[in-house]
């Protein structure tokens, strides 16, 4: 009979859980029906996400296509080859751009490191995570795709859950420190503006000094 | 060096350890050799060190004190006392670095040298980490086009001095050079002159910054994404060693490989750049058989395999021709030699175009090697192609050879070429004169008088007195107006010099190959003729062919005359290639069934192929090709065919398997192994050779059983006052198939013109640059006349092009030699 006694001791944990508040949230992916709530959970602010390629506030691309991301990918999920620029009508500043640019995203594993090797600032993640394909060609972003929009905005997926103002944690410009690794450099803006964005302020440093300075960044998020 | 003669090795001391040097070695190479690495920019082994970039600096003791040196301007000497890594050297080398990136723009990124620059890479090696210099770097216009296929960065450039060493030092076309000086000095080309040299692409190899790229691989990769593999260039027959670079399935670029005996890391353009036909979107990747329409359709391996097994079971032996070959690897060959001779039994099978030599000039005589020609203190008696134009590598090494070896070059040609500036004797014959030429030459150096009527006495009795040392013959075909027999009596005159050799200069190819596999009439593998060899190979093969067959030029008559019923087109254009036009349109519009296996659709395909199939290329297969010297040497496959092509040796093996044979070959090494079986000139032809040949290659020695030619001299009549002797030569860029299937360098084929001898032009009464009317008893063509010094009187040059044969179709390949009036147009 303690056997039994015993049984019900291993349920204790789940009984006593069915009367605590529910952690988990009332996520519809965006297809709730008329008054159900449909709630994205905050996400820590270095959250990798599916990536954009950005473009400079004149409309031009970042991406040069020098595959220095596709280099460094540990997962070997980027595919890029660079092409000439026609002079008269250039795709990006400089001879050459991003001819292919493509991502597969069923091997990429959200490492970023392709952001810190992009000289240019290309190369961003944003926050998204929300995006579900049913295909592998869905799965492979082309550069149509990654590269931001006349606006400065990603571009949507119909699988892909964008809400209002995730368009805004799209930038590389969260640098703890600074681009160059150098602390000296902590609070000083040496990136280049984005279509749509502006140049964006830089986020409060880690040091005593820059958090204690007035921090124009902290407006952003 | 002088101090060669004092002792036979020197100690130096490199960083604490002594080691033995050679006297003369430069510091820069012993200290490299004792594991010391010293960085340099413009220092390169195979050019003379000028000391322009100052990186290889070392502390250097000669008793006098230590005190930094550039060790790429040092030789070694005795006590030598060398320190690589102090603290001086490293300051040394960080002011060095620093100062050449005071300009060095910061676009690796965007730079085709990016990731395998030494600029980079010594500068993460030996630099100081950071630049003081905050100034505005110097800005010059982004990329010129020196050339078509080379673009220049000035602002990239560290004035190391590579490229105008090499273009100056080792290919002699001095066309780029410093220019403007201080702060402002840049490399350029001179006013309004291309760097149309063709030999460019080496300067992109060896620039040690991205300042000279070539236009085939512009962004095309970065290098962590090539994978490569060592392989033969095919272009032509020298068998430059080469690194045969890919990406994503796809070649992007060819490097030079420093093979000690064949081309010292050095390609010419040709063989460099002809890669971009094999990428063309002309290429088969499936068969074609003609429709009732006339039209080549495509069609499936079964389909084709079988039209064609139809139409040989339907020929006699005899009815049966196969032209062509050089395209493929040796054992391709070897397979293709063995359905044709073997299972169909016919010696209609030749892989010269008519535009070679008898095989026993080229065979039958004693051979010598590329480093036996390069010998210092020997002579070369150049008799044949200018090599400038049609053996790239083989024309930097005689340079060499000339200028900094004290080889002595007599050239014998019929007008003046690349090599001519530097020949100590240059005698121009006209076309027909060269068997009593080399008489005369002979019975000079014999002490004997001599008179002829081309060149005069005096300078043969020269040319005769300036032959020193061991002889070394480059015999080939200089003009295709002229047959090959007339070329090989010649030899047979020179053979009775006192030490003499000769080093093939046939340009096709792998043609040293496809002659060894027996692709020629008469001829079995391994250097053996159809008698000779018969109970050797007859062993292994399922038979034999009965008689002698045709050349080329035979195939084509007899097939114009409805005597061949099937004629096999083995990679070969002859309605391009063959010097006579109408000989090659004629024969192949007559021969029963054509059947075409190539790579592209060339013009031969296009207006008489009934079945075609597509063979794998040079990149897509693995096999060995043989050069000039008989040296043979691997090429790897490095990416797959397009779509269905096949290596060729697999589709030999595929028809005589449905013809009921069994070729017995599986694999490129098993046709190897079976060559070597039956081939005692190829008993060193092992595995383990060609593995440890990597970069050598095995070298193939010895006469076979081939009998040195026998001179078969008939007078030479003279041409009438009116008529002018006909001199064809080819030019690198000869618009051949595939270069026409190159996109960068479709655009350097030569235009058409005439050349004359000065004198000509007043009895003509035209000025040069006038169009005028050549002509001969068969043909004729339209193109502007420019004088050529070097012409003898008499004669006519119109230059060899492949695209519509113009010069073929004043050829007749049945005359020894073309006699054509030129006139006002």
């Amino acid at each position: 009979m303690a056997d039994i006694a015993d049984y019900f001791r291993g349920f204790a944990v789940t009984f006593r859980k069915l009367f605590e508040d529910r952690v988990t949230g009332e996520y519809r992916g965006g297809r709730a029906k008329e008054g159900q709530p449909d709630d994205k959970r905050p996400k820590p602010e270095r959250l990798h996400g599916r990536h954009v390629l950005n473009r400079y506030e004149d409309g031009m691309e970042k991406c040069i296509g020098c595959e220095l991301c596709a280099g460094v990918c540990p997962a070997n999920c980027i595919y890029v080859r660079g092409a000439d620029n026609d002079p008269e009508n250039p795709t990006s500043p400089g001879e050459r751009f991003g001819f292919v640019y493509e991502i597969n995203y069923l091997r990429c594993i959200h490492c970023d490191l392709c952001v810190e090797a992009c000289p240019t600032q290309a190369i961003t993640e944003s926050k998204l995570f929300e995006f579900s394909f049913t295909n592998r060609s869905d799965a492979i972003y082309t550069k149509d795709e990654l590269v931001v929009g006349d606006d400065g905005k990603p571009q949507q997926m119909p699988w892909e859950d964008w809400r209002d103002g995730e368009d805004q944690l799209t930038s590389g410009w969260m640098r703890a420190t600074s681009s160059a690794g150098d602390h000296r450099y902590e609070g000083v803006v040496h990136w280049a503006g984005e279509l749509g964005y502006g140049v964006r302020a830089p986020e409060l440093g880690q040091s005593a000094e820059v958090a204690s300075a007035p921090a124009d960044g902290g407006e952003v998020e | 060096m002088s101090r060669a003669d004092e002792a036979e090795t020197v100690n130096v001391t490199v960083n604490g350890a002594e080691i033995e040097a050679s006297p003369g070695e430069l510091l820069i190479d012993a200290c490299e050799r004792a594991g010391a690495y010293i960085p340099r920019f413009c220092y390169h082994s195979r050019m003379k060190p000028v000391g322009m970039c100052r990186m290889c600096l070392v502390e250097v003791d000669t008793g006098r004190g230590a005190a930094l040196q550039p060790s790429c301007m040092l030789p070694v000497s005795d006590g030598m006392t060398v320190e690589t890594e102090t603290d001086l050297t490293k300051k040394a080398q960080d002011g060095v670095l620093e100062f050449l990136l005071v300009n060095h723009p910061l676009d690796c990124p965007v730079c085709d040298k990016g990731g395998e620059c030494p600029l980079q890479d010594q500068t993460v090696a030996f630099g100081p980490g950071e630049s003081r210099f905050v100034e505005e770097k110097r800005h010059y216009e982004k990329p010129i086009a020196i050339s078509d296929t080379v673009y220049l960065d000035r602002e990239r450039c560290i004035l190391c001095d590579r490229c105008t060493r090499f273009a100056n030092d080792v290919a002699g076309d001095t066309l780029i050079h410093f220019m403007d000086r201080g702060n402002n000095t840049q490399v350029n080309t001179f006013p309004d002159e291309p760097f149309a040299s063709y030999f460019s692409g080496n300067t992109v190899q060896i620039c040690p910054v991205g300042a000279l790229t070539a236009k085939p691989y512009r962004f095309k990769a970065r290098p962590w994404d090539l994978e490569e593999t060592i392989s033969t260039a095919w272009t032509d027959s020298v068998g430059s060693r080469i690194t045969v670079q890919s990406s994503r399935n796809e070649v992007l670029r060819l490097l030079g490989v420093d093979a000690d005996s064949v081309n010292w890391g050095w390609l010419s353009d040709k063989e460099r750049f002809a890669f971009e036909a094999l990428n063309s979107e002309d290429r088969l990747g499936r068969p074609l058989v003609r429709d009732d329409d006339h039209q080549l359709v495509a069609t499936g391996w079964g389909d084709a395999l079988d039209r064609a097994v139809a139409a040989l079971q339907g020929a006699a032996p005899e009815r049966i021709a196969m032209i062509g070959g050089a395209r493929l690897t040796n054992e391709s060959q070897y397979a293709w030699a063995k359905l044709a001779k073997g299972v169909l039994r016919t010696d209609n099978v030749d892989s010269q175009l008519g535009d070679g030599l008898p095989v026993e000039a080229v065979l039958g005589l004693p051979r010598a090697t590329i480093d036996d020609a390069c010998r210092p203190g020997g002579t070369i008696i150049l008799m044949g192609p200018d090599p400038k134009e049609e053996l790239g590598a083989l024309y930097l090494r005689l340079r060499h050879a000339v200028l900094e070896d004290g080889a002595t070059l007599i050239e014998i040609t019929p007008r003046a070429g690349g090599l001519t500036g530097l020949a100590s004797h240059s005698l121009h014959p006209r076309p027909g004169e060269l068997p009593a030429l080399t008489a005369a030459l002979v019975a000079a150096v014999n002490g004997e008088a001599v008179d002829t009527a081309g060149v005069g006495g005096g300078v043969i009795a020269a040319a005769a007195a300036a032959l020193d040392g061991p002889v070394t013959v480059v015999l080939g075909r200089a003009s295709l107006a002229e047959t090959g027999e007339s070329v090989a009596d010649a030899a047979v005159n020179l053979s009775r010099l006192d030490d003499v050799s000769f080093l093939s200069a046939l340009r096709r190819g792998n043609i040293h190959g496809a002659l060894d596999a027996g692709l020629s009439p008469g001829l079995l593998p391994g250097r053996t003729t159809l008698s000779a060899g018969s109970e050797r190979v007859g062993e292994v093969w399922p038979g034999l062919p009965e008689s002698d067959g045709l050349d080329t030029a035979g195939i084509l008559a007899a097939s114009a005359e409805g005597d061949i019923d099937v004629l096999i087109v083995l990679g070969a254009d002859p309605i391009n290639d063959f010097v006579d036009h109408a000989a090659a349109v004629a024969g192949l519009e007559a021969a029963g069934t054509v059947i075409a296996v190539d790579l592209v659709r060339n013009d031969s395909i296009e207006a008489a192929a009934h079945i075609v199939f597509a063979a794998a290329g040079p990149t897509e297969s693995s096999g060995t090709f043989t050069n000039l010297e008989g040296r043979v040497s691997v090429c790897e496959q490095k990416v797959t065919p397009p779509g269905t092509a096949r290596p060729d040796w697999m589709l030999a093996t595929e028809l005589a398997h449905r013809l009921g044979a069994d070729l017995g070959l599986d694999s490129p090494e098993s046709i190897r192994a079976e060559l070597v079986s039956v081939s005692p000139v190829h008993h060193n032809l092992i595995e383990e050779a060609l593995a440890v040949g990597r970069i050598d290659g095995v070298l193939v020695e010895g006469n076979g059983d081939i009998a040195a030619p026998v001179s078969t001299t008939a007078d030479v009549p003279s041409n009438d006052a009116y008529s002018l002797r006909l001199v064809s030569t080819r030019s690198m860029y000869d618009d051949g198939v595939a270069l026409r299937h190159s996109a960068s360098s479709r655009g350097l084929a030569r235009g058409l013109d005439v050349r004359l001898s000065p004198t000509e032009f007043d009895k003509l009464g035209v000025k040069p640059g006038t169009i005028v009317k050549v002509e001969s008893s068969c043909g004729q063509l339209l193109a502007p006349a420019f004088a050529d010094s070097s012409l003898p009187a008499g004669s006519a040059h119109v230059p060899w092009s492949a695209a519509g044969s113009p010069a073929g179709s004043l050829i007749d390949a049945g005359a020894p030699f073309i006699d054509v009036r030129v006139e006002r147009a």
